[in-house]
């Protein structure tokens, strides 16, 4: 056995090219540190990081020598440890002038292992995508050859890759000839294409698996419970920019394995950076991405950031307001994100009022607060605003949808009651605690009990699951009905054993228009795939132990609510946030996943932290985001900023939602819409439901409320809508109309002058330009016809962007 | 300059040629090709590496060349496909030999080998002549046969049984092995004769009524297939009727044994002449793989099963399509008349035995069979069905609700069974390479054995 100084001598002469590339490390560190081989089918990959005198840390796996203190029993073959027969031996890693050792030690050398076709085959399989969606995994298969989902259904795998079409795809005799090979070779014709070379580690366990006669597992066969990453979260500056990502996978009999090889990798943002199907994440450009890393069921993810020195950026240490800003400004400092300019006072007053009470100020209320002069008045606004009942129920408004409020869903009256009873729930600032357990929790007559309602909409226990998890967790877990979740942890069981929170619900027809709810003793959900009852499942938490005769629901509710609970309080802050910033700090603002992470997980977690310590009080968390500054920024941006989609360094513009829309059409011009059923001068941001209105809110994206998703609510903008805005019956009937608000104004004998400056006042919260107002009033003046001018005026300014959007 | 490059390149595609005669064909070797033959070198080519996304359905690029006539069309490129003595021209053969891999073809493979691109290129420069005859026949039906690789010489695993059939005296069985048909004595289970010469599996085996002769159905997934005669007793091949690019999957004699009529993944349902061989009619009838095939009693008509969800009933005389049923909505994989032709059986994906009239294709009855139904034996009295779920079901004709006795033995799907009338015997083959007699009355299982010639179980059974 050579020594380690013998190996050290032996670089000295060949080794020292490779390492001049890379940067000048004071100490590295190699992962694994200790690693045990119990089978001569395994290896492992080494992973070495080097580390500046700063700190700062950079992959060299690509570039560090290795070298084995006992060839006979570990090898190293492009950075991977290979057994070459029992005993124990140590790596040494050398790079930039740095050592660092693994000690890898080889049991079992001896033994055979059949390929398990679990982890073997339909690994493999999985990785080469071979049952993505798109291909095999398609619910009618490709070409007569059908796999499950991304192998969750092994059993109906293994009859389909063996026995079906009597034995065609595989080849015990002649492994190599078999179809499953030859085809995704590209030997044969394959419509997906090549999908497999012969070097691959996918190709030598489908074949190992062939020769060995297509074994099922054992019924005991180990399973994976978890991955361990490396590194699972890691800051990079340039120059360095790629990272290898390392995967061991942890099984039920306590051995470890490096599956680097077999999982699969997909990046959360591909446009900062993408990873290969090796796990080398390679940087596009400066900011964090999330790596998904999947292994059948079995998902976690490595959050790595990537940060880069902009020439020309010099951070502005703009003040913080509140904990708002201290997270959202360290992101950007530390991303070199420039921060939008606060805006101004007319931007912001128009802003506010649309984002709380969906209204747009009147005329006197945007001249009062700009004439304010007190340094606290954006505070007093936003403390008056949060108390008009126009908050209330503008904000219902909001929940309405998401809780499907519908004539159709639970009868014209039923939706009365139950919008009245949203409205004084958000009046009353109802604790965010009791409203989720208000609904969830709900028994008895719908017009007694409107929260009733909840399981009149969620009309079935599948339905409850997909709304619940939807609504208060986050989770779109729609897709695990049928099969496991392709892009996320939750799996079919997991969808059943929700369900099973609510599958004892029962409801009743009184009579045309009530329905009564009430809550059964017994009854069990099956699990439609594999024919087992399932338990009350919570997500991280596992099964629920609940009393048999207890109602269910109440635990669900008691789990939701406690102050750990990792969703709850983070859906619904983050909702708030995205309601009035236009994005999610996860957006989509109800899909939480893995593989859709925080924008600012810092932010996220102290919004939810100081929501619980605030009781759930909602009008709280939306007084904070409202006053912190970055909440009053600007949208305008710079080439600093201006490529920033996520990280909240400008205000988003987007289109004003379609009810504050057509109120602030009718502010603007000084006429109400009417709506059948409520009183005149009634608003659109008051409706209970979308039966009362019409074709210009559907235009504008208002939802049918047929699902409990945001995304229903469509923020698009299109043909139809420029059509509505340009020469739709609404918009001209009030241009037109002899009622309205500037022909008023000519009555009262106003000059041209103060009318155009009462219009922009009234549609923009600001006083026109000189430009501006030189434009109108020439366009007034030369029509030849005051009124005709003048209504051009008014019609200019409500197809204005600056009018359509929030901004 | 032109001219002498032609020559060069000429002179080089020729001696490929020579060394290539010399390798693949030794028996022939002695006398190289002076010309090239379509049939002979450019089909099986094109066969192999083009048929896939060019061949008779859903064409990549509107271009097809499934048939000769076909092949000279151009597709949505516009571009001729053969120049006549110009391969330059000819856009099949650019992109053949194109460097540039995203145009090249074939799609996302290895570039043809240079001496098959050689080839066609001569092909081309010699004319680009066709030899195969019909100009609308399917290439496939052109390829040559090729002398099958010999079995195994002892079994390292067993083989899935795909097919058995009963000799006429009723005393041995013949059974589909791994290139190979393996005979046995049905009294003792022991190994009587191994025929080689055959395709790499055998779906489906049937000895000719009144005749020595035995046809054999089968293929290599996804590379060929063939439809033979063999002399049982000789144990060699007398004539393969048809080729395929894909495999044979049903053969069967008329009742007087002078017909063969086949199937497989091509989408056909083919006649043949059992002594001379010639082929009477092709149907394309079906839109997917046909899987099985029966004649009626008559020998008037027969009963096609396919991947298509249908099995359709055919005028053996006129190769008209009289009655196509529906009822399974899955794979039908075989057919089965009864005994006074009035009724045909169907078994499925969808587990079940149908049983529709062969007057109007109208349901008369299902039997349940518990798993997928992959072959089917009516006789008068009974109607035996086995599948997925290891057992063979017996049901009483007439009373097809009740299920007279399940067969329980085997110990995974079984995809072959065969019955002889006059020992009331029933042979059935499995997954794992097992087949059982069995009394086909009583269910009584007779014999079992592995059908693996020189297979040696593990001694010890690792848990």
């Amino acid at each position: 056995m050579r020594t380690v100084a013998q190996i050290f001598a032996a670089w000295c002469v060949v080794g020292v090219v490779a390492v001049a590339d890379a940067a000048d490390p004071v100490r590295i560190e190699v992962m694994p540190k200790v690693f045990k081989l119990d089978s001569p089918e395994r290896d492992v990959h080494l992973i070495v990081t080097g580390y500046a005198a700063n700190g700062d840390a950079v992959d060299l796996t690509r570039d560090a020598m290795f070298a084995s203190s006992n060839h006979e029993v570990v090898a190293v073959e492009n950075g991977v440890a290979v057994p070459r027969g029992n005993g124990k031996a140590v790596v040494v890693v050398t790079v930039g002038g740095q050592h660092a050792e693994a000690s890898i030690e080889v049991a079992h050398f001896e033994r055979r292992e059949p390929v398990s076709f679990r982890y073997g085959t339909l690994v493999a399989l999985t990785k080469q995508g071979c049952n993505q969606g798109a291909c095999h995994g398609s619910p009618s298969g490709k070409g007569g050859f059908r796999l499950s989902l991304r192998a969750y259904d092994p059993v109906l795998d293994t009859e389909t890759l063996v026995r079906e079409t009597f034995n065609r795809r595989v080849n015990t005799v002649e492994p190599e000839t078999s179809l499953l090979l030859r085809k995704p070779l590209m030997e044969l014709a394959h419509g997906g294409g090549r999908r497999i070379t012969k070097t691959s580690a996918s190709y030598a366990i489908l074949r190992d698996w062939i020769a060995q006669g297509c074994q099922p597992d054992f019924d005991d066969a180990p399973h994976c419970v978890r991955l361990e990453l490396y590194p699972r979260q890691r800051v990079l500056h340039r120059p360095a920019k790629s990272q290898q990502v390392l995967v061991l996978a942890h099984f039920s009999d306590g051995s470890v394995r490096d599956v680097t090889d077999l999982a699969q990798f997909s990046s959360s943002d591909e446009a900062v950076a993408t990873v290969d199907e090796h796990g080398l994440v390679t940087s596009e450009t400066r900011g964090e991405a999330a790596i998904l890393v999947r292994y059948l069921e079995i998902m976690d993810t490595a959050y790595l950031t990537f940060l880069e020195q902009i020439e020309g950026f010099r951070w502005p240490s703009p003040p913080e307001n509140n904990f708002v800003d201290k997270h959202v400004l360290a992101k950007l400092h530390l991303l070199q994100i420039m921060p939008a300019d606060l805006c101004t006072d007319e931007e912001f007053v128009r802003r506010v009022y649309l984002d709380v009470i969906g209204m747009l100020p009147t005329i006197g209320e945007t001249a009062s607060f700009l004439a304010d002069t007190s340094p606290q008045k954006r505070t007093k606004l936003i403390d008056t605003l949060l108390e008009r009942p126009e908050y209330a129920e503008y904000w219902a408004q909001k929940w309405a949808d998401l809780l499907r409020l519908r004539d159709a869903k639970m009868s014209a009256a039923g939706v009365r009651k139950f919008h009245d009873w949203l409205v004084r729930a958000v009046a009353t600032n109802m604790p965010y605690d009791r409203f989720a357990r208000a609904l969830l929790t709900a028994d008895g007559h719908t017009y007694q009990n409107p929260p009733a309602n909840y399981y009149r909409a969620a009309a079935d226990t599948l339905d409850c699951t997909e709304t619940t998890s939807q609504l208060f967790l986050g989770m779109r877990i729609q897709c695990a009905k049928c099969h496991n979740h392709p892009f996320e942890r939750w799996t079919q069981d997991n969808y059943y054993g929700i369900g099973a929170f609510f599958n004892r619900v029962q409801r009743k027809k009184v009579n045309t228009d009530e329905m009564i709810v009430w809550v059964s003793r017994s009854g069990e959900v099956t699990q439609p795939r594999t024919g087992r009852q399932m338990q009350p499942w919570l997500p991280l938490a596992g099964d629920a132990k609940i009393a048999a005769d207890a109602d269910r629901r109440q635990a669900l509710v008691d789990w939701l609510v406690r102050a750990d609970n990792p969703f709850f309080a983070r859906v619904e802050v983050n909702r708030l946030w995205g309601y009035v910033m236009g994005r999610g700090i996860v957006d989509p603002v109800d899909d939480f996943r893995d593989s859709n992470p925080p924008s600012s997980v810092e932010l996220l977690d102290a919004l939810a932290a100081d929501f619980i310590a605030h009781g759930f009080d909602r009008k709280h968390t939306l007084r904070t985001v409202l006053n912190s500054r970055t909440y009053q920024l600007s949208s305008r941006t710079g080439p600093l900023n201006q490529d920033d989609q996520k990280y909240f360094s400008h205000a988003r513009t987007r289109l004003i939602p379609a009810e504050p829309l057509l109120d602030a059409i009718c502010e603007v011009t000084g006429l109400p819409e009417k709506y059948a059923g409520l009183p005149e001068g009634s608003r659109a941001t008051q409706l209970p439901s979308p039966d009362m209105g019409c074709d210009f809110l559907k235009v504008f994206g208002q939802p049918a409320r047929e699902t409990a998703c945001q995304c229903e609510r469509s923020s698009d903008s299109n043909l139809s809508q420029a059509l509505q805005m340009i020469n739709g019956p609404l918009i001209h009937g009030k241009v037109r109309s002899e009622h309205n608000r500037f022909r008023q104004l000519m009555a009262e004998g106003k000059n041209d002058e103060e009318i155009v400056r009462q219009l922009y006042l009234a549609a923009l919260c600001r006083q026109p330009s000189a430009a501006e107002l030189r434009a109108a009033l020439g366009h007034v003046t030369g029509s030849g016809d005051r009124v005709r001018g003048l209504e051009d005026v008014c019609w200019a300014l409500l197809n204005a962007n600056e009018f359509l959007f929030q901004h | 300059m032109q001219a002498t490059g032609y020559g060069l390149r000429a002179t080089g595609a020729v001696a490929t040629l020579l060394t290539l005669a010399l390798f693949a064909a030794p028996a022939t070797a002695a006398e190289a090709p002076k010309t090239v033959s379509f049939k002979r070198d450019i089909a099986p080519i094109l066969v192999k590496n083009c048929f896939a996304c060019h061949g008779p359905t859903d064409p990549k690029g509107d271009y097809q060349l499934h048939t000769f006539a076909a092949l000279k069309k151009a597709g949505e490129s516009e571009t001729a496909s053969v120049v006549t003595g110009k391969p330059d021209d000819s856009y099949l053969y650019q992109l053949i030999s194109s460097s540039d891999s995203a145009e090249r073809m074939p799609k996302e493979a290895d570039p043809l080998p240079k001496d098959q691109v050689a080839l066609v290129k001569l092909w081309i420069e010699q004319g680009a002549k066709f030899d195969g005859g019909d100009a609308q026949a399917l290439l496939t039906t052109m390829l040559p046969r090729k002398i099958h690789a010999p079995p195994p010489e002892k079994y390292r695993l067993p083989v899935a049984i795909t097919a058995v059939a009963f000799a006429p005296e009723g005393k041995e069985l013949a059974v589909g092995g791994y290139h190979e048909i393996t005979l046995w004595n049905v009294e003792k289970g022991e190994l009587l004769r191994r025929i080689k010469n055959v395709e790499e599996r055998v779906y489906a085996l049937a000895y000719q009524p009144g005749g020595k002769l035995l046809v054999a159905a089968g293929g290599t997934p996804g590379v060929s297939g063939e439809v033979s005669l063999y002399d049982p007793e000789k144990g060699a091949l007398v004539r393969t009727l048809v080729t395929s690019a894909d495999c044979a999957f049903g053969a069967a004699f008329s009742p007087d044994g002078k017909q063969v009529a086949s199937c497989g993944a091509d989408r056909s349902v083919r006649f043949f002449d059992t002594a001379s061989g010639k082929q009477q009619r092709l149907i394309e009838d079906h839109a997917d793989w046909v899987l099985g095939i029966a004649w009626n009693h008559a020998g008037t008509q027969v009963a096609s099963a396919s991947r298509d969800k249908s099995a359709k009933l055919f005028d053996v005389k006129t190769g008209e399509a009289l009655v196509s049923y529906t009822g399974h909505s899955e794979t039908v994989y075989c057919t089965a008349f009864g005994a006074d032709d009035k009724l045909v059986y169907s078994g499925g994906a969808d587990k079940k035995v149908h049983a529709w009239n062969v007057s109007d294709g109208k349901q008369s009855t299902t039997m349940s069979a518990g798993g997928e139904v992959f072959r089917l034996i009516v006789d008068d009295k009974q109607i035996w069905a086995c599948g997925s779920d290891k057992a063979i079901h017996q049901f009483v004709v007439g009373d097809p609700k009740k299920e007279a006795r399940a067969f329980k033995g085997h110990t995974d799907y079984i995809y072959a069974l065969a019955f002889h009338a006059a020992s009331h015997r029933l042979a059935s083959g499995s997954y794992d390479g097992e087949v059982r007699i069995w009394n086909a009355d009583d269910g009584k299982q007779l014999l079992v054995f592995r059908a693996a010639p020189g297979y040696e179980p593990p001694q010890t059974a690792k848990k």
